[in-house]
């Protein structure tokens, strides 16, 4: 079986779902079979839910519409 | 007379032994490479481990391969050469002339003559190998392994054919009667590439041969392939079958490729990028513009390469090279000395026109051992490359560039093209649509380069303001969402100089980055966002990320916050794909250690 060191060695195509067959297999078995591997994949995967899902770093309307009006006034003013 | 000067090495040159050992002498082919002794090394190594090794194919039976793949292409200098090899080795001279006449009435065994069938047909038209192909040779009783070695012994065949059009070295002996026409007449390729997609769905996916599990720590070459690309490319994975092979040919990459002596890297990667594209494989294609990307070519200069060289934004001197490169790969009939003296009188010595050649002459070994293979591809090649595929295909039957047909990068699909189109005949309501259009992806950017909000919405007005102010000059030859993600890296780029603590987005990933490893290995709770409001998330997320380093924060802000695709962040950045995947796994990881001290489970779950 691999080691951790090779699990993580192939852990950031794992977690795209890019990696080949024979390698998927070889990994499946490794996280199969070793409780630390399995923790950090779960953990990572929800770490992306949650920061994917988090909405972070939103502009919201608020503050993006002075900001746009503002743009779109100097652009007018220096046509004119 | 062999086309560039010939120099004389010692005798005792290394791997002359190869040769020597091998063959019995060494070939001219072999001396009109003594002006750069590395790449006869190459050679050396190539034929050493595919030709000379034994292996599941006897000896015999590979110089059949190389012998009819050279007599089909009407090779004048190989087939003498393999004729003669064959004879050493008890080959009678009937046998070899009925081989070298029309192989179909040598008579061979069954299961021989559809092992020649396959690797002609790989030869003459590799984007038309399917796994169909393969199904046939397993059903003549060829096991894995012998179908991978007929495979690179037709890629060495390729590699050698290539090399004596390009450097036409003086015969080693007497001629021999060629063949008068290809033994089967040749589909085009745009015949072939469109019957391939429409029976796409009836064939296997690849790689056709299984390809065992090799790690980088326990297999050398892979830890060193791993060091300088960032990645172990599915080219080399899919030929763990036979390490002793893989481990030659990653040698002789190194000696042709990573030398800047002669050409540069990045005319070495433009000649693979260019002759991929004119033999239409997308896996090189595709691997050709990351790399070029890695070496700091703008993406849209890569896909314009791949798919058209001459609209490239490259100089006279370097599309006379891809010229040349593109001849001798894919048209070896209609290359001659005048193509030589065409490269010599832009500048190039002979130095450069040699490695030029041997360049050529592996891309065509890589493409025909990446199509006999069925290697799936690490990354999506350029969508314009992908779109344009059948006209190119024409260009190629009727040479690139000598029809009129100009092919551009531009013909891309980009929804805002009619809005660009207005704003750039002045229509301000047109310009303030694609602003509003792109303010959280522009605004993501900036807070991932900049990680302070009051700078991010300076930013923006500073990076929309520029973007008006030079939209008469976007040529659209990429998306104009990147274009503008390109004026606002710029001005974030300018707002960190500015700073006191310039915090640094283009250094490369160091080893330290490699040895990274997560500490925190306790357990979450099974969902953790039912445990915190929303806006506690949000608010954790936002400081975790705005704690890490740059590079990083703005990999994972457009990847997982704006939810580009990694190409997509690679492409809006400058980077290569594995350049964006190293850093996106640091930065999760980095937020992972982040978030566990809020999410993890009681101690019950705990890793002891």
């Amino acid at each position: 079986m691999i080691t951790c060191e090779e699990f993580f060695a192939e852990f950031a195509d794992y977690m795209e779902n890019q990696v080949s067959p024979e390698i998927r297999k070889e990994l499946n078995l490794h996280l199969s079979q070793c409780r630390a591997c399995q923790v950090l994949y779960d953990t990572s995967l929800k770490t992306v839910k949650i920061v994917t899902e988090s909405g972070s770093f939103e502009l919201p309307h608020s503050v993006s519409d002075p900001i746009i009006d503002c743009v779109m006034a100097k652009l007018r003013k220096d046509r004119s | 007379m062999s086309f560039l000067r010939e120099v004389q090495l010692k005798d005792k040159f290394g791997p002359f032994a190869a040769f020597q050992t091998g063959l019995g002498f060494v070939p001219n082919l072999v001396h009109a490479q003594a002006p750069l002794p590395r790449l006869i090394e190459a050679q050396a190594m190539l034929e050493s481990a595919v030709r000379l090794r034994e292996g599941a194919i006897p000896r015999v039976q590979k110089e059949r391969i190389l012998l009819s793949v050279a007599a089909e292409r009407q090779d004048a200098y190989c087939v003498p050469l393999d004729s003669r090899i064959l004879s050493s080795l008890g080959v009678s001279d009937v046998h070899i002339d009925a081989l070298v006449a029309d192989y179909r009435r040598a008579d061979l065994s069954a299961s021989e003559l559809a092992c020649l069938q396959f690797c002609l047909k790989l030869s003459r038209d590799a984007p038309s190998v399917c796994s169909g192909d393969i199904d046939a040779l397993r059903a003549c009783g060829f096991g894995d392994e012998s179908i991978f070695e007929a495979v690179v012994v037709t890629a060495l065949a390729v590699y050698r054919c290539t090399l004596s059009v390009g450097l036409r070295p003086e015969p080693d002996f007497g001629p021999r009667k060629l063949p008068w026409t290809t033994f089967d007449q040749p589909q085009s390729l745009a015949r072939h590439g469109l019957l391939r997609d429409a029976h796409e769905a009836e064939q296997r996916k690849g790689p056709y041969v299984p390809a065992p599990y090799l790690s980088p720590k326990t297999f050398a070459p892979f830890a060193i392939v791993q060091k300088s690309h960032g990645f172990i490319p599915n080219f080399f994975r899919a030929q763990t079958l036979r390490p002793d092979l893989l481990e030659a040919e990653l040698e002789a990459v190194g000696r042709i490729l990573l030398p800047e002596e002669a050409l540069t890297r990045v005319q070495k990667e433009s000649i693979l990028l260019a002759v991929s594209a004119a033999n239409l494989n997308s896996y090189c294609v595709a691997m050709h513009c990351n790399l070029l990307r890695g070496l700091g070519m703008p993406s849209e200069e890569g896909d314009q390469i791949a798919v058209d060289y001459h609209e490239a934004n490259l100089s006279v001197a370097d599309k006379a090279l891809l010229d040349f490169a593109v001849k001798l790969g894919t048209r070896a009939q209609e290359f001659s000395r005048g193509d030589v003296v065409n490269l010599q009188a832009v500048g190039f010595t002979e130095e450069q026109i040699l490695e030029c050649v041997v360049v050529t002459a592996l891309n065509n070994f890589a493409n025909t051992l990446q199509m006999g293979l069925g290697i799936e591809p690490d990354f999506a090649p350029p969508p314009v490359f992908e779109e344009n595929k059948v006209h190119l295909s024409d260009a190629v039957a009727t040479p690139i560039g000598c029809q009129g047909g100009v092919y551009r990068a531009d013909v891309l699909q980009d929804l805002d093209a009619e809005l660009v189109a207005q704003a750039q005949g002045g229509k301000l309501e047109a310009f303030e649509e694609l602003v509003r259009r792109h303010t959280q992806l522009i605004y993501r950017t900036l807070m991932g380069m900049l990680g302070n909000p009051a700078d991010a919405q300076d930013g923006l007005q500073d990076t929309f303001l520029s973007a008006f102010k030079h939209i008469s000059g976007f040529q659209g030859r990429s998306k104009f969402s990147t274009w503008l993600v390109s004026i606002a890296r710029n001005t974030a780029l300018q707002r960190l100089r500015g700073r006191k603590n310039v915090e640094s987005l283009d250094e490369p990933e160091h080893e330290e980055e490699a040895d990274f490893r997560p500490r925190q290995v306790r357990s979450w709770e099974d969902n953790p966002e039912q445990s915190h409001s929303k806006s506690e998330i949000k608010q954790l997320v936002e400081a975790g990320i705005l704690g890490l380093p740059a590079k990083y924060r703005v990999v994972v802000v457009l990847r997982d916050i704006e939810q580009l695709s990694t190409d997509e962040v690679a492409r809006e950045l400058g980077l290569s794909v594995p350049a964006v995947k190293t850093r996106l796994l640091r930065g999760r990881l980095m937020l992972r250690e982040w978030l566990s001290p809020h999410f993890t489970a009681s101690t019950k779950g705990a890793v002891k």
